[in-house]
């Protein structure tokens, strides 16, 4: 798996284009956004060209002119009157798009650190997989600390996963019930809890290399500092350890790689 | 100088008199009100008869009565707190939820409508 991870991302950028298999109705892209108005236009603009799909921001209680700049950019945009975290924006977008029937969800950032040219690469990895959620992953792009907290939560999870908070993920109608549910609710942050309910449901997760750019704006909500990092990893623990068996009970599936659409 | 017995009757009739003007005045609802009312009838009764403690410890075998009702009083104060925790975690989820709603219904009704909001940037539910 991890080999597999490592492979060749510059080559993967350079020769993966093929537009998504997908009609462009059935897919939204969801963009969770908090106080993102730098970098959210052209966000928004790239994964349009790129997919021509609709484009959904959830402003987590932005103080700026998020919901503006996206609606300018041809967005639709959700405005939560009070902040509900990354997970909680993303969950929103996912509830319109299940209430608007859409099959599949995309989200990503808003910072601009995933490349929209490269979002078909999650499509055409879906196609041949057939995993319920398609992760975009840049290894290369994680600092030591993430490398040595992914390890952790590997061993402590059973989930086979090279990064766990990666916000670039493509959902397909399965996940998009399941996560669209009240069990999603509490959640916090959209790594670990959130995947390891899609694994408790039978779900299969595939990870695939994309290229990423460090953000532009602002920086990462999980890593922050480290006693917020310190919290986080308390926070996951505690949550694995109510949760110890879901993971491994699934981990034939997932390691394996091409498991078979559920 | 007080005795024993007074003050605790003092300190019985005052908890459970305070409790009873909460309830009344609605201030506690339901469940609550039931929860406290219990209380409120406890420490009423401990207060004033003091030998029930030492009644209960004779039935319940505790050699050193006084503890009893420390026991039983912290017990109780730990499911209550676990109640408020898992009372306040379905709330959580509940505010969640509708803050999902409400923002997916406000964008519904500006679609259909045509037009966003008259003065978006007139935000009263933002968060001081």
């Amino acid at each position: 798996m991890m080999r597999r991870i490592r492979g060749p991302i510059r080559f993967l950028s350079m020769t993966y284009s093929p537009r998504p298999r997908l009609c462009s109705a059935d897919c939204l892209a969801v963009i969770p956004a908090r106080d993102e108005a730098a970098t959210v236009a052209a966000v928004v603009a790239g994964v349009r060209e790129a997919l021509g799909c609709a484009v959904l921001v959830v402003d987590d209680a932005s103080t700026d002119m998020t919901v503006a700049r996206a609606r300018e950019a041809g967005a639709q945009a959700l405005r939560l009157p009070l902040c509900l975290g990354a997970w909680g924006a993303t969950q929103a977008g996912i509830r319109f798009a299940r209430r608007h029937g859409y099959s599949f969800v995309i989200s990503l950032d808003a910072d601009g650190q995933h490349v929209p040219a490269s979002l078909p690469v999650l499509f055409a990895s879906q196609a041949s997989s057939g995993a319920n959620v398609t992760i975009g992953t840049c290894v290369e792009r994680l600092s030591r600390a993430k490398r040595i907290a992914w390890r952790y939560l590997r061993a402590l999870t059973g989930l086979g996963l090279a990064d766990f908070t990666s916000g670039l993920r493509l959902y397909d109608a399965r996940a998009i019930e399941i996560l669209a549910g009240p069990e999603a609710s509490l959640l916090d942050f959209q790594d670990v809890g959130v995947l390891m309910l899609l694994a408790k449901n039978g779900l299969t997760i595939e990870e695939t290399p994309v290229p990423m750019l460090p953000r532009r704006e602002g920086h990462s909500r999980v890593f922050a500092s480290w006693p917020v990092v310190a919290r986080y990893l308390l926070h996951t623990t505690v949550l694995c350890i109510a949760q110890i068996d879901t993971g491994r009970r699934h981990a034939p599936p997932l390691a394996a790689g091409t498991a078979a659409k559920c | 100088m007080l005795t024993g017995q007074i003050t605790s009757a003092i300190l019985g009739i005052v908890l459970a008199g305070a409790i009873m003007f909460l309830v009344r005045r609605d201030h506690l609802h339901g469940p609550f009100a039931l929860w406290w009312f219990g209380v409120a009838a406890a420490t009423f009764v401990l207060g004033v008869f003091p030998s029930v403690v030492e009644w209960l410890g004779h039935v319940t075998g505790i050699a050193y009565a006084p503890v009893l009702p420390i026991i039983v009083g912290l017990s109780l104060i730990l499911i209550r707190l676990l109640k408020l925790d898992v009372d306040r975690s379905k709330q959580e989820r509940r505010i969640r939820r509708l803050t999902q709603k409400l923002a997916i219904l406000e964008q519904e009704l500006d679609s259909k409508r045509g037009t966003p909001a008259t003065r978006p940037d007139i935000d009263d539910d933002a968060e001081a």
